[in-house]
């Protein structure tokens, strides 16, 4: 059994114990990126306004159309608190997509397991339509 | 608008016992948002959100461990996400008071279990064939026994729509109720207690996601108090997912009885009294 074997002769990590390691260097990053951004932009905003509240919503949009508007408004140059905040909340609901994303590949691609190919194709379908919702 | 300094810290705090726990950081960051005055709906929204963040801050740890199991978790998720749409769905149309009375039943069931099983010391068991073909089995090297520990996942097909209703109650409260998910991966399938809130760990962060798209669509994420929220989430959550690696089993679960109990009875008295 491959999982059972974690580590070879010189330490590398094979199989699922490098999926592990996959699976939790992308969980790691995307929410350092995203706390990074929100603490970023609170803080440019405590400089620019002297306070720390912060009082506007995000309404009626899905994941998607969020994200393509953050990217709009930094692209025209008018980056401010509020799109490195909001961008934090675009990545912090990404990662876990991400995690399903890359888990799906490496199942497929380096593991061969289909059967864990399709759980996860199913779990990233579900998901994709849930961030596809109106 | 509720202030930063009473935010910050109680969603620090909410992160901890989150991660040291497994059950994420919504059980004390709603009740605590809503006795600050945060309207319960926006409450489980925000909770939800910030609920991603504790549990990929802590499963990222866990998993580099070696500690959770991806295939029992991505197995799992197949039905817990769904879950989280039908119950986000239910709380957008739902009226306050059944929502807290809800949360402290959940509370107050997960505790009721936890009391029953609290004694029980974790033992490997057979393997049906369910089970065998779904690939439910692993071993990890426990730090606190100081060795390495082989388990095979049973009742998969029970743990399965179970975790429907874990997922739901996540959805519908905002919570990762990885109280509930644990209790099911520990009596129903046999996992030993440190890889079943590890892998519950995993798995409340893809269900969260489900559950903060519903709200997030209906404009329920409001970004002034999600962003300090998530903030001290994480940082309590890393300082959690320390301490559990280094603890054993039986500690944890007595943390667990205490919290859960004062926090059912207080949703409970609140919802009733309106």
């Amino acid at each position: 059994m491959a999982r059972d074997l974690q580590v070879t002769a010189t330490g590398e990590p094979v199989g699922q114990a490098k999926m592990d390691l996959l699976v939790g260097y992308l969980l790691l990053a995307g929410v350092v990126l995203s706390l990074a951004l929100i603490v970023v932009g609170l803080t440019w905003r405590v400089i620019l306004t002297g306070h720390f509240s912060l009082d506007y919503k995000i309404s009626g949009m899905n994941l998607f159309e969020f994200v393509v508007l953050e990217i709009r408004t930094a692209i025209s140059g008018q980056l401010r608190p509020r799109t490195l905040i909001d961008g934090g909340i675009a990545v912090l609901m990404l990662t876990p997509y991400v995690r399903v994303l890359a888990s799906m590949f490496y199942f497929m691609i380096a593991l061969k397991n289909w059967k864990y190919t399709l759980f996860t194709g199913i779990v990233l379908g579900v998901l994709t339509f849930s961030l596809f919702l109106r | 608008m509720v202030p930063f300094y009473l935010l910050f810290p109680v969603s620090i705090l909410a992160g901890f016992v989150g991660a040291m726990s497994g059950m994420g950081g919504g059980i004390i960051l709603i009740p605590a948002l809503t006795l600050l005055g945060v309207d319960i709906k926006h409450a489980i929204a925000i909770s939800i959100l910030s609920v991603i963040a504790t549990s990929s801050g802590s499963a990222s740890a866990y998993v580099r461990d070696h500690i959770t199991n991806l295939k029992v978790g991505m197995f799992l998720e197949m039905f817990t996400i769904v879950g989280a749409l039908a119950g986000a769905a239910v709380t957008l149309v739902s009226s306050p008071r059944p929502l807290y009375i809800a949360f402290g039943c959940v509370l107050l069931g997960s505790w009721l279990a936890l009391l029953i099983v609290g004694h029980d010391t974790w033992h490997s068991g057979e393997q049906d064939s369910v089970s065998r073909w779904l690939e439910l089995e692993g071993s990890y090297h426990d730090v606190a026994h100081g060795g390495v520990i082989e388990y095979r996942a049973r009742r998969a097909y029970f743990g399965a729509p179970l975790m429907f209703g874990a997922g739901m109650i996540a959805g519908l409260l905002g919570i990762g109720a990885g109280a509930v998910k644990v209790l099911i991966h520990d009596l129903v399938m046999g996992l030993p207690p440190k890889v079943s809130t590890t892998t519950s760990n995993l798995i409340i962060g893809v269900t969260a996601l489900a559950g903060t798209s519903v709200y997030l669509v209906h404009g329920m994420i409001d970004p002034g108090l999600a962003a300090p929220v998530v903030v001290g989430v994480v940082a309590g959550a890393f300082l959690g997912t320390r301490v559990l690696v280094r603890i054993s089993n039986q500690s944890v679960r007595k943390f667990f009885l205490i919290i859960l109990i004062a926090l059912a009875l207080e949703m409970i008295f609140r919802g009733i009294r309106g």
